[in-house]
C-alpha cells in the first residue's frame, strides 16, 4: 500500500459522507407506527401465536378421531347394506361368505349354475381375509392448501421471533434493557446534579 | 419533511398527546446521525437503517420515560450503536465490506484502477476489523463529524483522555499493520 495514510481516511471520509437512503424518514416514521401497535401489543401478539398454535393442534387432534369414527360409520353403513340371511336361505348361510357378499355382474351370471366354492386352508383364509379387510384407519392424506398455510404461518418467525416465544429469554431481554435505560437515566441524572 | 409530516396522519398527534416526544422532529434531527452510526458498525445502508427504525421503535417504548434522559443525542447514538453491534453479529461482515469497498473505489476512475483502489479499501477494513474492540470501536465513532470526543466518551462509557488515546493507538496501528502489508507485496 502506497499510503496508508491516505487510504484510513479514504475510508473514514467514506463512513463519514455516507448518505441516508432517500425516504428513510418517512419509512421510519410508518415502522415505529407499526412498531408501537406491535410492540404495545407484545404480549397479546405472542399469545395470539400461542392460541393459533394451539388452535391447529386442536384441530388436528379432533380432525383424527373425526376421520376414524367416519370410517367406522361408512364400514358400519357397508355392512348394514348387506342383504341379511334370510330364514329361507339358511341353508345357503352354511355357504362361505364370499359368496354371498359377492355382487352378481350379469343376470345370466345370477342363472348360471353356481360353481363349487373351492376349498381354502386355514393360511389362505387368514390371509385373504387380511386382504379383503378394509383400511382401517384410513391412510394420512396429505395437507390440503390451507393446512400448509397455516404451517407456515406458525413457522414463519426467524429465529430471533422464535427465541422470542421463549418467555425466560424475553424476560431476560426486557431486564437488560430496563438496567441500561436506568443505568442511563441515573448518569444523566448524576451529570445534572454536577 | 413536508411530506414526511403531511404523511404521518395519527401517530405523532397521538404520541404526542401520550408523551412529549415529537416523534417526526426526533427523527428528523437524529436519523442521519444515527444511520452514520449504524453504518460505521454494519457497512450496509439497509441493514443501517432497519438499525435506525429499530431505534425509534425503543423511543416509542420508552416514551413515558424520556423525560429522565438528559441528553437524548447521546442516549439515542448509543442505543443505535449498541443495536448495530447486535446485529454485526448476524450478519457476514465480509460481505457487506466487500460492497462499501468497491462504492469507495469510486466510477470515475478507469476500471483496473478502481480494482486496485476497491483492493486498498478492503485491506483497510479488514485491517481495522482486527483492531482491538476499544480501539476499533472508538476509531469508528470519531469518523462521524457530528460527535466529538465527549460524546463518544459517554458512548462508550470512557473518559475522554482514554478515548482521544485510543484513538491515537487505533490509527497508529493501523498505519503500521497496512504499511507492512504493503511491504510485503
Amino acid at each position: 500500500m502506497k499510503n496508508p495514510d491516505e487510504a484510513i481516511d479514504k475510508v473514514l471520509a467514506g463512513l463519514r459522507d455516507v448518505e441516508a437512503p432517500a425516504g428513510m424518514e418517512r419509512r421510519i416514521l410508518a415502522a415505529a407506527e407499526a412498531g408501537t401497535a406491535v410492540h404495545g401489543a407484545a404480549v397479546s401478539r405472542w399469545a395470539s401465536r400461542v392460541a393459533m398454535a394451539g388452535m391447529i393442534v386442536l384441530s388436528f387432534t379432533l380432525a383424527i378421531p373425526a376421520i376414524k369414527w367416519h370410517g367406522h360409520l361408512a364400514t358400519e353403513a357397508q355392512r348394514h347394506a348387506l342383504p341379511a340371511p334370510s330364514a329361507k336361505g339358511a341353508q345357503a348361510a352354511s355357504a362361505p361368505p364370499r359368496e354371498l357378499i359377492t355382487p352378481a355382474r350379469t343376470p345370466t351370471r345370477i342363472a348360471a349354475p353356481r360353481r363349487k366354492a373351492r376349498p381354502v386352508n386355514a393360511a389362505d383364509a387368514l390371509l385373504l381375509a387380511e386382504m379383503r379387510a378394509p383400511s382401517h384407519p384410513a391412510p394420512e392424506e396429505p395437507l390440503t392448501n390451507e393446512e400448509r398455510l397455516l404451517i407456515r404461518a406458525v413457522h414463519l418467525g426467524d429465529t430471533q421471533v422464535m427465541a422470542m416465544l421463549n418467555p425466560e429469554v424475553r424476560a431476560r431481554q426486557e431486564a437488560e434493557s430496563e438496567a441500561e435505560f436506568q443505568r442511563f437515566a441515573e448518569q444523566s441524572g448524576k451529570g445534572d446534579s454536577e | 419533511m413536508a411530506s414526511i409530516q403531511g404523511g404521518i396522519p395519527a401517530l405523532i398527534s397521538a404520541e404526542s398527546a401520550q408523551s412529549d416526544v415529537d416523534l417526526a422532529a426526533l427523527v428528523e434531527s437524529y436519523s442521519g446521525l444515527l444511520f452514520r452510526v449504524a453504518h460505521s458498525i454494519l457497512r450496509s445502508r439497509a441493514e443501517a437503517e432497519d438499525v435506525v427504525q429499530e431505534v425509534f421503535v425503543r423511543v416509542i417504548e420508552r416514551r413515558r420515560s424520556l423525560q429522565a434522559i438528559r441528553d437524548m443525542r447521546v442516549w439515542l447514538v448509543r442505543i443505535a450503536w449498541n443495536l448495530a453491534l447486535d446485529r454485526r453479529r448476524r450478519i457476514r461482515p465480509e460481505q457487506m465490506d466487500e460492497s462499501f469497498a468497491e462504492s469507495l473505489a469510486g466510477n470515475s476512475a478507469p476500471a483496473d484502477e478502481r480494482l486496485d483502489q476497491a483492493q486498498r479499501m478492503r485491506s483497510v477494513l479488514r485491517e481495522m476489523e482486527r483492531l482491538p474492540k476499544a480501539e476499533r470501536h472508538v476509531l469508528l465513532l470519531s469518523a462521524i463529524e457530528e460527535l466529538g470526543t465527549e460524546e463518544i466518551s459517554e458512548v462508550l462509557g470512557r473518559s475522554g483522555s482514554a478515548v482521544r488515546a485510543l484513538i491515537f493507538r487505533a490509527r497508529t496501528r493501523l498505519r503500521e499493520r497496512l504499511g507492512a502489508r504493503g511491504g510485503e507485496r
